[in-house]
């Protein structure tokens, strides 16, 4: 029942998150305000009003008090606002300048750099080597956030079942490895697949496979796209399996008992009332995982590079090589603009398409 | 809701007006200042492992002692990154007074601006007796900007006791003979030779021996040169040689690094730079007096295997505010006083072929001398730093050795075309 549901982690308030109160009984609270912190049973004033003052008896009066009391809380969020626009903004806004004119090593250090249109994205777009990191980033995206959000539903589904205490035990090693600093994780599976001291190899040799001993993984390029992908799913099914854990106690157990009792399986029943109850928040996971996933760079950087033989370039590798390795600043800049471009497009197709259901099966 | 969009339009105008006209940087013009009137504090930045702590307290002690009113900020920086962190800081208003830049990495920053033309110098600093692998790479368009500083380059380290245990008493003097003895010795648990995959160095000396080069340029285009006759001989070799113990085809020296490796004391020949044997004592001091010395063989016994000279030269940002004094530094460096020191301390080569003869004492220092007449630099572009960062020449190595050599070798030789060929 939604009294007893637990609460969902702090954690996922403060991220953002709002679990949707769609169907829940009246009297359970309101959904959370995103950065509040708190249950959200406090009604959110938009103005602090100065202690002591009746609003109704100055209504009429001294209006350059109610002007700066209107504005005070937009003067107490101007240093973040400000903070924000010059370290994201700027960085942004003048990337996007840089890519409409000639930037290499010498305008970095001379200055003088000249405009030149739309030339970068011209040689940007016209060649082949773009369009394959351009399918290759997508076919990265959806294999990853497929299994990312399968793997997560059943973790999640799996944990509403466990008892308590293997509850706990399923929760506090999701919760660690959401901890592992991502570098540090990203080292142990370096190590782990080396291929002459690498645990895996040894293991795969124990059991018999001999054709394993001193294999190259990071050799071949389909075992280490294979091998990213591992530490990618491995790292975000945490977060996502979590959220939707969340999710699901908020739906009452009665639905669930009604559906059996009417003969449902448990396909069926997922089918049936989960995900329609859910919607909202699959979508969510599914949106954010493809933004993260996307734009994934510390991992593939720290181990590949981008190899072997461009297997594992993605979009934000290609940029970072184009424009750190071969120091042409102005084509890495209109790489990482299209890129932004085209996953404003990826997920508007998916959102839209999301919400298109919404007007059915209910 | 209407002021807080008419704050954030503001907001959005004001921080895309000051986008669109800071395109021009401005760097810091800096001529130097009059030496010893007020005190001057000059920043040298000097990489890991380059030259012992105790080596830089004398430098320090006696330079600040010889210069009165200087202070010396000495500040030791990682090779993992180095290339964006020096970009920067030759960009920036704000550099260091003197910096130690791989000679690989040294022609892109003479072509970029930023480094001070030292050409009118080389006389005051014995520029004719320079060793070429370091002073080559340093000038770009005949002028000098990066000065050499110290070279080193591999020989052949190897364990006295596995030797002895094999029968092996003569050091190998072609590489016909190397090939022998290594099989002999990679026998029972032990490793004939730790050689890695992607060890590009040793491969680039192997290609040079059979004729060869990574690159050559016409006139007017580079070409990349893995896919000729010679370097695909060479490669051949490095595959040979490789078979003969247990190196990870898919890895380089550092990962694990290889000194660790050898200290194990079941590896019988690693190839290294003389100083890998300080590490491989620190960690296994058990094996401090069993490592001895040769050069790499090369195809016949009259000439020493061709070996890539590494090293550092020193140069002066433009944007550096104390010209004048950082050249007073980088002259003490490069100076003779130094040099002497340095060689003996660090077992490298000197920035000056006079000076070679100061490395006699030591075994690794004296091979290392052998081998550093057939020094060769890697193709003296200002792009090749990025064929480097690329790590194209790496991954055709595991690709050669895991698969088919030829074919591997084609798509190389175009990638580093490309890239030497890029305008800037």
């Amino acid at each position: 029942m939604a009294s007893e549901a637990p609460q969902p982690p702090g954690n996922l308030l403060s991220a953002g998150i709002s679990v949707p109160s769609g169907r829940r009984r009246p009297g359970a609270g309101e959904p959370s305000h995103p950065g509040s912190g708190d249950a959200g049973s406090r009604h959110p004033s938009a103005a602090a009003r100065p202690s002591g003052v009746n609003p109704r008896r100055r209504r009429s009066g001294r209006g350059a008090a109610r002007t700066i009391a209107a504005a005070w809380p937009y003067l107490l969020v101007l240093p973040t606002v400000i903070g924000t626009a010059y370290l994201l903004f700027y960085p942004l806004l003048r990337s996007v300048v840089i890519s409409f004119q000639h930037f290499r090593t010498g305008e970095l250090i001379r200055g003088g750099a000249a405009f030149v249109g739309l030339e970068n994205y011209q040689d940007v777009l016209g060649s082949a080597e773009f369009w394959t990191v351009v399918r290759r980033t997508l076919v990265w995206t959806a294999v990853n956030v497929v299994l990312i959000v399968v793997i997560s539903t059943l973790t999640a589904l799996m944990i509403v079942r466990l008892g308590r205490r293997m509850r706990l035990a399923v929760m506090s090693g999701l919760v660690l490895t959401w901890a592992t600093p991502v570098l540090a994780a990203t080292t142990v599976f370096q190590w782990l697949f080396q291929s002459r001291l690498g645990v895996v190899n040894w293991a795969l040799v124990s059991l018999g496979f001999d054709s394993f001993d001193g294999f190259s993984w990071f050799a071949s390029g389909q075992a280490t796209f294979a091998i990213m992908v591992l530490l990618i799913v491995w790292q975000s099914v945490p977060f996502a399996a979590l959220t939707l854990y969340a999710g699901l106690t908020t739906i009452p157990a009665e639905l669930h008992e009604s559906a059996r009792i009417d003969g449902a399986g448990a396909w069926q029943i997922f089918r049936g009332v989960t995900f329609p109850m859910l919607r909202p928040l699959f979508g969510l996971i599914t949106s954010l995982e493809v933004i993260w996933v996307f734009k994934c760079f510390a991992q593939i950087w720290a181990i590949t590079k981008g190899g072997p033989d461009d297997a594992t370039t993605t979009l934000p590798v290609y940029a970072f090589q184009v424009a750190q390795s071969l120091h042409k600043y102005d084509l890495g800049s209109a790489i990482s603009t299209l890129t932004v471009l085209i996953l404003l497009v990826v997920l508007v197709a998916h959102l839209r398409r999301m919400y298109k259901h919404e007007g059915e099966g209910l | 809701m209407r002021r807080l969009l008419a704050a954030a339009a503001v907001l959005t105008i004001a921080a895309g007006l000051t986008a669109c006209s800071s395109s021009t940087e401005t760097q810091g013009e800096g001529p130097g200042s009059a030496g010893g009137t007020a005190s001057t504090k000059l920043t040298v930045w000097i990489m890991r492992d380059s030259i012992s702590d105790a080596l830089v307290q004398r430098f320090t002690s006696d330079y600040q002692s010889a210069h009165a009113g200087t202070t010396l900020d000495i500040q030791v920086q990682e090779w993992d990154g180095i290339g964006q962190k020096v970009t920067s800081a030759l960009a920036s208003n704000d550099a260091p007074d003197v910096i130690e830049v791989g000679n690989t990495q040294v022609a892109e920053y003479a072509a970029s601006g930023g480094v001070k033309d030292l050409t009118d110098k080389t006389t005051d600093l014995g520029g004719a007796d320079w060793l070429p692998g370091l002073a080559e790479p340093g000038k770009i368009d005949g002028k000098q900007y990066g000065i050499p500083w110290y070279a080193a380059n591999r020989v052949v380290i190897y364990n006295k006791d596995l030797f002895e245990k094999a029968g092996v008493t003569a050091a190998p003097k072609t590489r016909d003979e190397w090939i022998d003895i290594t099989t002999k010795l990679n026998k029972g648990g032990d490793q004939g030779i730790y050689l890695p995959g992607q060890n590009w160095y040793t491969l680039s000396g192997f290609i040079w021996d059979e004729g060869g080069d990574l690159a050559v340029n016409d006139g007017t285009t580079w070409k990349g040169g893995l896919d000729t006759p010679q370097a695909l001989a060479g490669m051949d070799f490095y595959k040979k040689l490789q078979a003969l113990g247990d190196g990870p085809r898919d890895s380089d020296e550092a990962n694990p690094p290889q000194a660790d490796v050898f200290a194990k004391g079941d590896v019988a020949q690693l190839i290294s730079a003389p100083g890998g044997a300080v590490a491989i004592e620190k960690a296994n001091p058990d094996l401090k007096d069993k490592l001895g010395f040769f050069p790499i063989p090369g195809k016949t016994a009259d000439k020493p295997g061709a070996v890539f000279t590494g090293g550092s030269d020193l140069i002066i940002p433009e944007a550096s505010k104390n010209q004048d004094a950082a050249y007073e530094v980088v002259k003490a460096l490069a100076g003779e006083k130094f040099q002497t020191d340095m060689a003996k301390e660090m077992s490298y080569v000197p920035n000056r072929v006079s000076l070679a003869g100061v490395l006699s004492g030591s075994e690794g220092a004296a091979a290392m001398a052998i081998g550093a007449a057939n020094g060769h630099a890697t193709p003296n572009s200002p792009n090749w730093a990025a064929v480097e960062a690329k790590n194209v020449i790496k991954e055709y190595m595991t690709a050669a050795l895991t698969g088919d050599a030829a074919a591997e070798a084609g798509k190389a030789s175009q990638s580093i075309a490309e890239i030497l060929n890029t305008k800037s």
